[in-house]
């Protein structure tokens, strides 16, 4: 090395690569550090692009970033990157150059490369802590913003729980724009607890999600949609007019109502809605939704599938019915109940075959009332076991009077409501042999009306208590058939002797071919598993007729007669005998299991086929 | 100028420039920089066009606070920034500039409201990066190789966060830039540059070309490593009434390495618009 300047020392064999490109980064001179760090010889790295010694990664952050750098600011500082080395081995790097005006007057680039393996190591194992940190840090900000969302959301449905809607109506409350009121809509599916009951729970859940989902998509986005509990939901708006807050209880309404399929099963569901608007009196979020809450019990006492809007000037509807449970039983005690008998006749011959007991209450200042005013109260409170057994006894008191045992005298039975309460009371059958002991009246002259919703409550203890009073020769009739949306495979497991059609399949016939299909096909299945099947709510001869070409047994409705006094039934009953002939009793023969499973496929088609969740509802009729 | 107006300009860094009343030209920068990459070609523009540019979120000086990773995970955030900036200054018939990643946004945001631009630009562009083999499509890399960019974004991690690369001693070259100006232009944001880097090479904007209205100019570098050849021809047979120009400047960044070559041919494209 002799003859070699200070210069050329400390180019070749300074202790860090030494390169000098041309502005496109072609390779022009080379020092032998980087020569002997990387094993190439001089005449494999002259004249070839820089980039070409980077792996891909570095040659894309080199064009991307470093090649605007240099050509903009005239210099990059210590780019971290890898060479490949001869052997194809990557090194690790620190890459520094300037562009500078070259001997030849066109840009030349001179670059320095320091071998920098140590420190990208410790870099690289910095930034993925750090990652590592970010990452935990992130996922414990998921996990407590995910509790968050679970304590104020609702996990079926995603919706806000009664927390959530408690503190989006403080928020809408205090920021409502001015000229807007807060409109709270509260929505309560009817009939759900028949549809879980029925189908499931799975059923019922996917129900409330598609409610859920449709009743969110109804809304604007501006509003919000909370599920309270169950099937109660709550819808809260801006509005300016309370005719706004209905126009949007109208919408819901009828998204609510479009039909829909769960478990191959078409469905149509109806809600009740009570509406509350903010008031001058600074009404708070507890309050409107309480005021809605009462408004959304009166449309269901209204009928059902209807909003209505909260009235200051009427009373509390939990207080209203505490007065009347305890007026009530102050009428049991009383006496101002009633019992009225609505005949029921022979289709063929038109005979009285028998009456069906049904409890009025003479209130004092109210008048007649129905048991619809009053029965779902007395069921709930548990006051329906004393009621029930009352009517019972008076039921089977003036039976044994219609029965005076006298040969030529036609039978008069006498039918009476049993409901879910009463069916699982331990009592039951002590209370009806005692009754009909005390009385003296042939237990076969009594008919024991059950819903399918009651037998289904509880189906085993059901089987048990009508197999024992099956034994004591009681008579047993399925109530309004059709409106339970129980399976029909439990006919055949339950001891029953009647099967009543429910009102609302009768008043379609004739004029609802889907209606028709399902009355004749409950006849024909009644037929098929050897029982009478009764036609409730007949009201015009059309009906009557067709019920009759159907083979329907027994018929009882307002074409025939309206629920009477006992006196007015003795007096009927005594007008009936001068005009017709009493009818022999038709034996029923049930047909073979086969037959019949393919009647209650039929049926199963029928029901499919229509409204299920309308019509009239499943309440017991004492 | 509302408060909306004034927040898009400040996020975005937008800055304003040339003529007030003349047509909009509006610079969109690529990944590995920010407007300053369009330092050199802007001057060829002010005497005649209103020149607009910006940083896009998590480039440059945009405002971080903004910045929020799941919007920024795909091009639509970019392209809804893009629009935005468009609103805020109220641009019309906007001649939209768009380099590389860049230029996949600017064909979503025509796509997207066709009316708010009168010409597309695309400098360098790519409708993907990643080869497709199934359709034939050479975008130049595989999904391995953005694996590898990631990490040499990792391996210069701390040098960008805290802008702890040494300034060199010397620096003849550029006597205009100084000491913290250089060491800022085109600094990257590491945390930020990681998941703009994955949309720019891991986005495929293939399907949206046919949807394309706007008259578009492609410019071709040579020896580009981002875009190769193939790619500018299938820009062109894809997007209708589009025209493709080849530039001599090599590399990908062509407004930096060539600026007078890369104005004039979009000046030119310009000016032989009958519109």
């Amino acid at each position: 090395m002799t003859g070699e300047t200070d210069y050329e020392r400390l180019y070749q064999q300074a202790p860090c690569g030494y390169l000098l490109t041309d502005d496109t980064w072609t390779i022009t001179a080379v020092n032998d550090t980087f020569l002997t760090w990387t094993g190439y010889r001089s005449s494999d790295v002259l004249g070839m692009p820089l980039p070409q010694l980077l792996p891909v990664g570095d040659r894309l952050l080199h064009a991307t970033n470093s090649v605007p750098r240099m050509q903009l600011a005239g210099s990059v500082s210590e780019v971290s990157l890898e060479i490949i080395d001869a052997t194809g081995k990557r090194k690790a790097a620190l890459l520094t150059a300037v562009s500078a005006p070259g001997p030849d007057g066109g840009t030349e680039i001179r670059v320095i490369i320091f071998s920098a393996h140590e420190r990208r190591k410790h870099e690289l194992e910095l930034v993925a802590a750090r990652r590592r940190a970010e990452e935990s840090e992130a996922r414990s900000l998921r996990a407590e913003a995910g509790l968050q969302h679970l304590a104020l959301h609702d996990s079926l449905t995603g919706l806000p729980n009664r927390a959530g809607l408690a503190s989006i109506l403080t928020r809408e409350l205090a920021e409502s724009p001015s000229g807007k009121e807060v409109a709270v809509l509260f929505v309560d599916l009817d009939h759900f607890k028949a549809v879980n009951d029925s189908l499931g729970h799975n059923a019922g859940d996917e129900l409330l999600t598609i409610v859920a989902q449709r009743l969110s998509s109804a809304v604007r986005s501006t509003g919000t949609v909370a599920r309270l509990s169950g099937d109660e939901f709550v819808v809260v708006e801006h509005v300016s007019t309370l005719s706004d807050a209905t126009a949007l209880a109208e919408r819901l309404l009828e998204t609510v109502n479009r039909s829909l399929v769960i478990e191959g099963l078409e469905i149509i569901c109806s809600a009740s809605i009570g509406i509350a608007l903010t008031d001058s009196d600074g009404t708070d979020g507890t309050q409107l939704l309480r005021h809605a809450d009462i408004a959304m019990y009166r449309a269901k006492a209204r009928g059902r599938n209807i909003w209505d809007v909260h009235d200051p000037s009427q009373g509390d509807p939990a207080a209203n019915r505490m007065r009347l449970l305890g007026e009530l039983r102050h009428g049991i005690r009383t006496g101002q109940l009633r019992v009225h008998y609505q005949p029921r006749v022979d289709i063929a011959t038109n005979v009285i075959n028998g009456v069906e007991a049904l409890v009025r209450w003479e209130h004092p200042t109210r008048g007649l009332l129905q048991p619809i005013d009053f029965i779902d109260l007395a069921e709930e409170s548990g006051l329906i076991r004393a009621l029930g057994a009352w009517v019972l006894e008076e039921a089977v008191q003036q039976g044994r009077l219609w029965n005076p045992g006298t040969p030529g005298c036609a039978p008069v039975g006498v039918a009476v409501n049993l409901s879910t309460r009463q069916l699982l009371d331990p009592h039951l059958v002590d209370t009806v042999a005692t009754t009909l002991t005390r009385h003296d009246f042939d237990p076969h002259l009594l008919t024991l009306e059950i819903t399918e919703t009651a037998l289904m409550e509880s189906p085993a203890v059901a089987l048990k208590v009508l197999t024992t009073l099956k034994a004591m020769g009681v008579g047993l009739a399925i109530d309004d058939f059709g409106t339970g949306y129980a399976s029909l495979t439990y006919l055949k497991d339950f001891p029953i002797d009647e099967l009543k059609i429910d009102r609302s399949f009768v008043s379609g016939l004739g004029s609802n071919d889907g209606d028709s299909a399902i009355v004749s096909s409950c006849i024909q299945l009644a037929h098929a598993v050897g029982i009478r099947a009764v036609a409730e709510g007949v009201e015009t001869d059309h009906q009557r007729s067709t019920l009759l070409t159907l083979g329907c047994d027994l018929a009882q409705g307002y074409h025939y007669s309206k629920p009477l006094t006992a006196e007015s039934v003795t007096r009927w009953i005594a007008d009936q005998d001068d005009t017709s002939n009493p009818s022999s009793p038709v034996v029923l023969q049930p047909l073979p299991e086969d037959a019949v499973d393919a009647l209650i496929s039929d049926l199963d088609t029928a029901m499919e086929n229509h409204e299920v969740m309308e019509g009239s509802s499943p309440v017991p009729t004492l | 100028m509302s408060v909306d107006t004034l927040s898009v300009i400040d996020r975005h860094n937008v800055t304003v420039g040339g003529r007030p009343d003349g047509p909009v030209v509006l610079f969109a920068h690529g990944f590995g920089c920010d407007q300053n990459m369009w330092h050199r070609v802007v001057p060829f523009f002010e005497d005649r066009f209103r020149v607009v540019s910006f940083d896009h979120m998590g480039s440059g000086q945009s405002d971080l606070a903004f910045y929020e990773p799941g919007r920024y995970s795909t091009l639509d955030g970019y392209v809804a920034d893009l629009l935005a900036v468009c609103e805020a200054l109220e641009l019309r018939d906007v001649v939209l500039v768009a380099h590389s990643v860049a230029a996949m946004m600017a064909i979503k945001a025509a796509v997207a409201n066709p009316e708010t631009f009168r010409r597309l630009i695309l400098v360098a562009p790519s409708a993907s990066y990643i080869n497709d083999p199934s359709e034939s499509y050479v975008g130049g890399f595989t999904q391995e190789d953005i694996h590898e960019l990631l990490e040499s974004l990792d391996s210069n991690y701390f040098a960008w966060a805290a802008a702890l690369a040494p300034i060199v001693m010397g620096n003849p070259g550029a006597p205009e830039l100084t000491g913290e100006l250089e060491a800022s232009f085109c600094r990257t944001n590491p945390d930020t540059a990681r998941n703009f880097a994955r949309v720019t090479f891991l986005s495929d904007i293939r399907a949206d070309l046919k949807d394309v209205s706007v008259p578009a100019l492609i410019l071709q570098c040579s020896e580009d490593l981002l875009a190769p050849p193939e790619v500018g021809r299938y820009l062109h047979d894809q997007l209708a009434g589009s025209t493709l120009v080849g530039l001599k400047a090599t590399g990908h960044v062509p407004q930096a390495s060539a600026p007078e070559e890369t104005a004039r041919a979009i000046l030119q494209y310009l000016q032989s618009d009958p519109s």
